[in-house]
């Protein structure tokens, strides 16, 4: 008798709670199908406007003979554009972006917490942890930036009206680690030839020889930045007591790459130049041919 | 029920009963004009384009500062991308002796051309721009945490073909921006030790951008690529059901 009744009051409880739950919820149609409508029609609309006032670029007819100065790849390309003034084409252009993709795509595989699911950043933390990974990415992207292209050799000579100490030339960018110390001559050519042997492998001979200034300045460098700079960023985070679960650090370090990501953009599409040059934007002109 | 129908019935629900009530609107749509909460489910339920959604969803997610609709509107930007793109194949020829001439009689001579072109274009980067806000929003609303796991991955590979087929539809003007851009971003490609080359050759279907590689690119442009991220799509869309709808708090 006890035993039932309890179970008819436990049943009443869940069949009061499918009840509460089914009052929050909304028809679809039309609560929902009229909002993708509305969304749908404002947007063919602007389009609609933007294509009627704005047309699409055409330049002159494809001369592989005439290359324009600077060629640059697509606005959604141009960040590992910019990566590949600073590093080895093969890290700006293929590692970087596919280790990137699949870190993305690991996310809920170290994330496997159900906190903060559904609503917009609902973990304590949440939005100031977002603003700082924004900022430490932005603000840290833009330093290394106006580092490789002298900005504090211009600021220095600007200030004092006297010239960077020649002793200091090293670290005028990070291109010149490479080409203004004193590097034993061996170590610009270390012949690996008869040992990598990419013939062996069916593939055209290569010669993977190695320059170790080079090495450093165009891997070792940006590799341990881009590898470091989010972990120590992370344990300080961790330290300060700011991030304390999985999900903390990764809306930090998402916020950083979002950050970074948009900086790099950005640069590339506005800031650059003939020949890649870093300008102000209303200082940059048209490509020439 | 008690209440008496009354005997003669107004010229709007004689009308309704016409136009709603017939035999071939039935056979079509199986349900009546979706005006009761039986129809409007049974019209969500019934229809297949509709049935993406569930007939009920929770009122935190019919707000638009939820998603803001950026999924949607990706998916509304693929759908005017395929028509658009469909009516520029009318005009346009892969070749390099024909491709920027026909370009050039689409924007002067096809009524309407320039409007098709020019939407096409920024629609493209609308695109990218939704699907990148769209990745943001699951992210900073948690909705990659299980079960959905695996759907982020499938998010995740739908950026990667939404920028290919941004990427190979960027050379098919065949203007100085469009060789260049590609001229660029193959060579990144063909950076890579050991295996950049190849692929590059692969890419371009030779060591420099040419009409082996326009036409590469127009075939994957137009029909490769989009039957991939179709595919991708449903399996998207399918799994967001599956894993019970937009995430909710716990």
């Amino acid at each position: 008798m006890v035993a039932a009744a309890q179970e008819t009051a436990e049943s009443a409880a869940v069949r009061a709670k499918a009840r509460r739950a089914r009052d929050e919820e909304l028809l679809v149609w039309p609560d929902l199908v009229f909002v993708e409508f509305i969304a749908a029609m404002v947007f063919l609309l602007a389009l609609t406007a933007l294509s009627i006032t704005i047309d699409a670029p055409l330049l002159d007819r494809a001369n592989p003979a005439v290359t324009p100065n600077p060629s640059k790849a697509p606005w959604y390309f141009l960040n590992l554009q910019e990566l590949l003034l600073h590093m080895d084409p093969a890290l700006a252009g293929v590692i970087v972006p596919t280790v990137a993709l699949v870190a993305l795509g690991a996310i809920p595989y170290y994330d496997q917490s159900n906190e903060g699911q559904g609503e917009w950043l609902s973990t304590p933390n949440a939005w100031r942890l977002m603003w700082i990974g924004t900022a430490v990415g932005s603000i840290g992207s833009i330093i290394l930036i106006l580092f490789d292209a002298s900005m504090h050799v211009r600021i220095y000579e600007g200030l004092t009206h006297g010239k960077w100490p020649v002793a200091l030339n090293f670290i005028r960018n990070a291109r010149s680690i490479q080409n203004d110390l004193p590097w034993p001559a061996w170590t610009r050519a270390i012949d690996t030839n008869p040992i990598l042997r990419t013939d062996l492998l069916g593939l055209p001979k290569m010669d993977l020889s190695i320059n170790i200034p080079e090495l450093f300045v165009a891997q070792i460098i940006p590799i341990s930045l881009m590898m470091g700079l989010p972990i120590i960023f992370s344990i300080v985070l961790w330290k300060m007591g700011e991030a304390k679960t999985r999900r903390d650090h990764m809306i930090a370090q998402f916020a950083g790459f979002i950050a970074v990501y948009v900086v790099l953009t950005l640069v590339g599409t506005a800031f650059r130049g003939q020949g890649m040059e870093l300008l102000p934007p209303w200082l940059v002109k048209p490509p020439v041919s | 029920m008690a209440t008496e129908r009354p005997e003669s019935r107004s010229m709007g629900d004689r009308l309704y009963d016409a136009l709603f009530h017939n035999y071939v609107w039935r056979s079509i749509f199986r349900s009546g004009y979706p005006n009761t909460p039986r129809n409007q489910m049974l019209v969500v339920a019934t229809n297949v384009f509709l049935h993406l959604h569930p007939t009920r969803i929770h009122r935190t997610h019919v707000k638009i500062t939820h998603t803001y609709c950026l999924g949607g509107l990706s998916f509304f930007l693929f759908l005017g991308l395929t028509i658009t793109g469909v009516l520029l194949m009318f005009y346009y020829v892969p070749s390099v002796e024909r491709a920027y001439e026909d370009i050039l009689h689409l924007e002067q001579d096809v009524r309407f051309g320039f409007l098709m072109r020019n939407l096409h274009r920024w629609m493209a980067h609308g695109m990218v721009i939704m699907v990148l806000m769209h990745m943001m929003r699951v992210f900073y609303t948690g909705a990659y945490k299980p079960p959905r796991e695996f759907n982020w991955v499938v998010g995740v590979v739908l950026l990667v073909l939404t920028l290919l087929l941004s990427f190979t539809g960027y050379l098919l003007p065949w203007d100085q921006l469009a060789f260049w851009a590609i001229t660029v971003g193959t060579n990144m490609v063909g950076s890579a030790p050991v295996l950049g080359p190849p692929n590059k050759f692969a890419m371009i279907g030779g060591f420099e951008v040419g009409p082996n590689a326009l036409i590469r690119f127009y075939t994957l442009h137009v029909i490769g690529l989009p039957l991939l991220a179709a595919t991708f799509m449903a399996v998207h869309f399918w799994r967001i059901r599956r894993d019970g709808g937009l995430a909710r708090p716990l």
